[in-house]
């Protein structure tokens, strides 16, 4: 269940967001920006949270009436492995540190729906998480860290599950839509596995920091996804983009490496709890991505 | 004289029923102002038929507060609907409360009959307290299930299908008194041992709820493949295994407190017995799922669409012909929906139990749309049924029409100009 400490939107003191060169962390901080929210974006130059340090240096960085947004991890690309898997469980556990020593007003965790398994029809928040890997694992754990701390400080937690986030100024590159528009610019040509029929779910940039901007201003305490509910297979997903462009864009196949598995979400909590937000439709973020990154090219 | 002790929507049906079957009746319950209403033939409870059930027989019943009157009964009924709370469990106390409180006024020779909705293992338990209490009682007790429908309830009381007698010991005859009122109703007797015939409610409920999940989830699929429920489901009723009177029209979810109430009960049992019961917990979770479904549909017709929209809510009881909103997906869809401008409207519910006072009440179905960007009708009410969707149109603002129990004319919505959507079949006609 979801609490909102604020029934009217109140715009933090400050909201202080770790992890500050990764994709949604610039989003929000511009988007928190562009509506006066003062914002302090840390990066793992200033504070690193593998050190065991660090704790002591947020200490002396946050205020107990800033909001926090917790954004770092290692994501897939950096390390699937053992390795990068305790590496981000060690960034939180010190986190929890900090959460033992110091207070602020509210904490926004970035978790995945990489919490939730495969093998669920229709995924909603009292899904049970199982976790996909030990990337999945990662957030599992990382969110009942926080859950912990969080409880035993009183600080409200709120977190939010997106499911793949596409947009310009993502430096994933990993299988979906941001991955086809550059290949579409670039290379005039969409690489798809099997005949792209899983269907998924795919939620912009934009949407996520007006999410988390949203969370922040009602102080919402408790765990929701961040999708849009409308899931759509990967080969629509190019077909889209290659109307998108003004040249010819070829659909190139390759093997299967994996059995289709397809995830759909049940939105109604969203809905409920955020009765206002609307996701950005697919056709809308599509075509501004396109743009950005045509221009950026 | 047969009594009915506890004067809520059961007892109420119950012992007017008794009435018009041409036994003399005494209608007990500890409120005397509901008595005193009842005896001047104000009814707390709203059902068809029953307004004519109690005026035709009101010459063999007689309602009272003084419980020295139930001495003269020899068979009493304990017909008090059993609450439940928030979280659809039984609350007990007030029907212990009243066992406890008339016990000792019962006839020694009295027959006992508890028609309340009461979990396995409540009638043995209390049948020792009820000796207890009631000092010099040496009667027999019995439970009986009860298997009114909300809105229906009448017909049920007046026609059952059959009777389940929860005995003691089933082997034993059954006394006079409970015999002759039993063999006024015509039916098949069953009697059972107490655990069994409580379990059996409980088992017909289930069954109820196994249909309707099965219904809505595929009424689901139809929308999405194009396919329509509405002519699958009379091929299912041809099937001998699944049978005519199946619930086989797609819903909301499940409402109205019973069928939730039972589910809880069978989860508690099977935690406390260790038995499986997963397939309940699906149950809930379909149930909530499709109690949703409007507010799935208004986002992604409406408030995607249209700034600062004006919603018009047709019906607020959890089902047409009754007054309850226990758990109506129409108030969770008008909480849900806090932010926009709503207009809500119901022939029977004239108070909307929640605390948001921004809802505005309408007078009559057409006023309550009037100028609205989409209309749902959340009840399907028969007086809706009788409104030409043109002159519906004519009132509205926009073209949204969300009628998921299919009541309207949908050829008559779409020529009017509506975008039609119902549970288990594409969506018809314009958009916005």
């Amino acid at each position: 269940m979801m609490k909102h400490h604020s029934l009217a939107p109140t715009k933090p003191k400050r909201v202080v967001i770790l992890g500050a060169s990764g994709f949604v962390a610039r989003a929000l901080a511009r988007c928190l920006a562009e509506g006066g929210i003062e914002t302090l974006a840390i990066g793992s130059s200033q504070v690193d949270l593998l050190e065991s340090g660090s704790a002591t240096k947020l200490q002396e960085i946050i205020r107990p009436d800033d909001a926090l947004v917790i954004t770092s991890a290692l994501t897939p690309e950096k390390g699937k492995d053992v390795r990068a898997f305790m590496k981000n469980l060690t960034m939180v556990n010190h986190l929890c540190a900090f959460f033992e020593k110091a207070r602020c007003a509210h904490v926004v965790y970035l978790s995945s729906d990489a919490v939730y398994d495969d093998s669920t029809a229709l995924v909603r928040e009292t899904t049970p998480r199982t976790g996909l890997g030990l990337y999945g694992l990662m957030h599992v754990g990382r969110e009942e860290m926080l859950q912990y701390a969080s409880n035993k400080s009183k600080i409200p937690l709120c977190v939010v599950r997106p499911c793949a986030i596409y947009g310009a100024g993502d430096t994933h590159n990993s299988y979906g839509p941001n991955r086809f528009v550059r290949s579409a610019i670039k290379d005039r040509k969409i690489t798809l596995f099997g005949n792209g029929e899983e269907r998924r779910d795919h939620v912009y940039i934009r949407d996520v920091s007006r999410f988390l901007a949203l969370c922040l201003e009602h102080r919402t305490e408790g765990a929701v996804n961040l999708v849009t509910g409308n899931a759509i297979s990967f080969y629509d997903l190019a077909q889209r983009i290659v109307k998108l462009c003004p040249h010819k864009v070829e659909l190139e196949w390759l093997p299967r490496a994996t059995p289709i598995t397809h995830r759909h979400f049940d939105v109604s909590l969203r809905l409920k709890e955020f009765p206002s937000f609307q996701c950005t439709p697919l056709e809308t973020g599509l075509a501004e991505t396109f743009q950005e990154l045509v221009s950026q090219a | 004289m047969i009594g009915f002790i506890g004067l809520s929507h059961l007892g109420i049906v119950y012992s007017l029923a008794t009435a018009a079957k041409g036994f003399e009746v005494l209608g007990f319950d500890p409120d005397p102002a509901l008595c005193a209403g009842l005896s001047a033939g104000k009814l707390p409870v709203s059902e068809p038929g029953l307004e004519e059930l109690l005026h035709r027989h009101r010459s063999r019943i007689r309602f009272s507060a003084a419980v020295a009157e139930l001495a003269k009964c020899d068979l009493v009924f304990f017909s008090r609907d059993v609450p439940t709370d928030q979280a659809n469990r039984s609350d007990l106390d007030a029907l212990n409360g009243l066992i406890d409180s008339v016990a000792a006024n019962i006839s020694q020779t009295a027959t006992v009959v508890i028609l309340c909705q009461v979990p396995p293992g409540f009638t043995r338990s209390r049948k020792s307290a009820l000796a207890c209490r009631g000092v010099k009682w040496g009667g027999q007790l019995f439970y009986q299930v009860e298997t009114l429908v909300f809105g229906n309830a009448v017909e049920r009381a007046l026609h059952p299908e059959r009777f389940i007698i929860g005995c003691a010991d089933p082997r034993t005859r059954l006394p006079k008194s409970y015999a002759d009122w039993l063999a006024a109703f015509g039916c098949p007797l069953l009697p059972m041992r107490y655990e069994s015939a409580e379990l059996a409610k409980i088992a017909i409920n289930l069954f109820l709820v196994s249909t309707v999940a099965t219904t809505n989830t595929l009424a689901e699929l139809c929308e999405k493949l194009g396919a329509d429920w509405s002519e699958i489901a009379p091929a299912l009723r041809l099937d001998k295994r699944i049978g005519p009177h199946a619930y086989l029209s797609p819903g909301l979810g499940i409402a109205g407190g019973n069928l939730e109430r039972d589910l809880i009960t069978v989860k508690q049992l099977s935690g406390e017995y260790g038995a499986e019961a997963g397939v309940v917990d699906a149950w809930l979770r379909d149930s909530q799922y499709r109690c949703d479904w409007a507010l799935r549909k208004v986002h992604a017709l409406v408030l995607s669409a249209t700034e600062d929209p004006t919603l018009a809510i047709w019906g607020l009881a959890y089902k047409a012909n009754t007054h309850s909103t226990k758990n109506s997906p129409a108030l969770a869809l008008i909480e849900a929906l806090a932010p926009f401008a709503r207009v809500a409207y119901d022939p029977q519910v004239k108070l909307i139990p929640t605390a948001d006072a921004s809802v505005r009440l309408a007078g009559s179905a057409l006023e309550g749309c009037r100028g609205a960007d989409a209309l749902i009708v959340m009840t399907p009410w028969p007086e809706f049924l009788k409104i030409e969707p043109v002159k519906i149109k004519a009132v509205m603002k926009g073209g949204v029409l969300i009628d998921p129990f299919g009541g309207l004319d949908q050829t008559a919505c779409v020529e009017a100009g509506f975008s039609y959507h119902r549970l288990g079949a594409p969506a018809i006609g314009f958009s916005l």
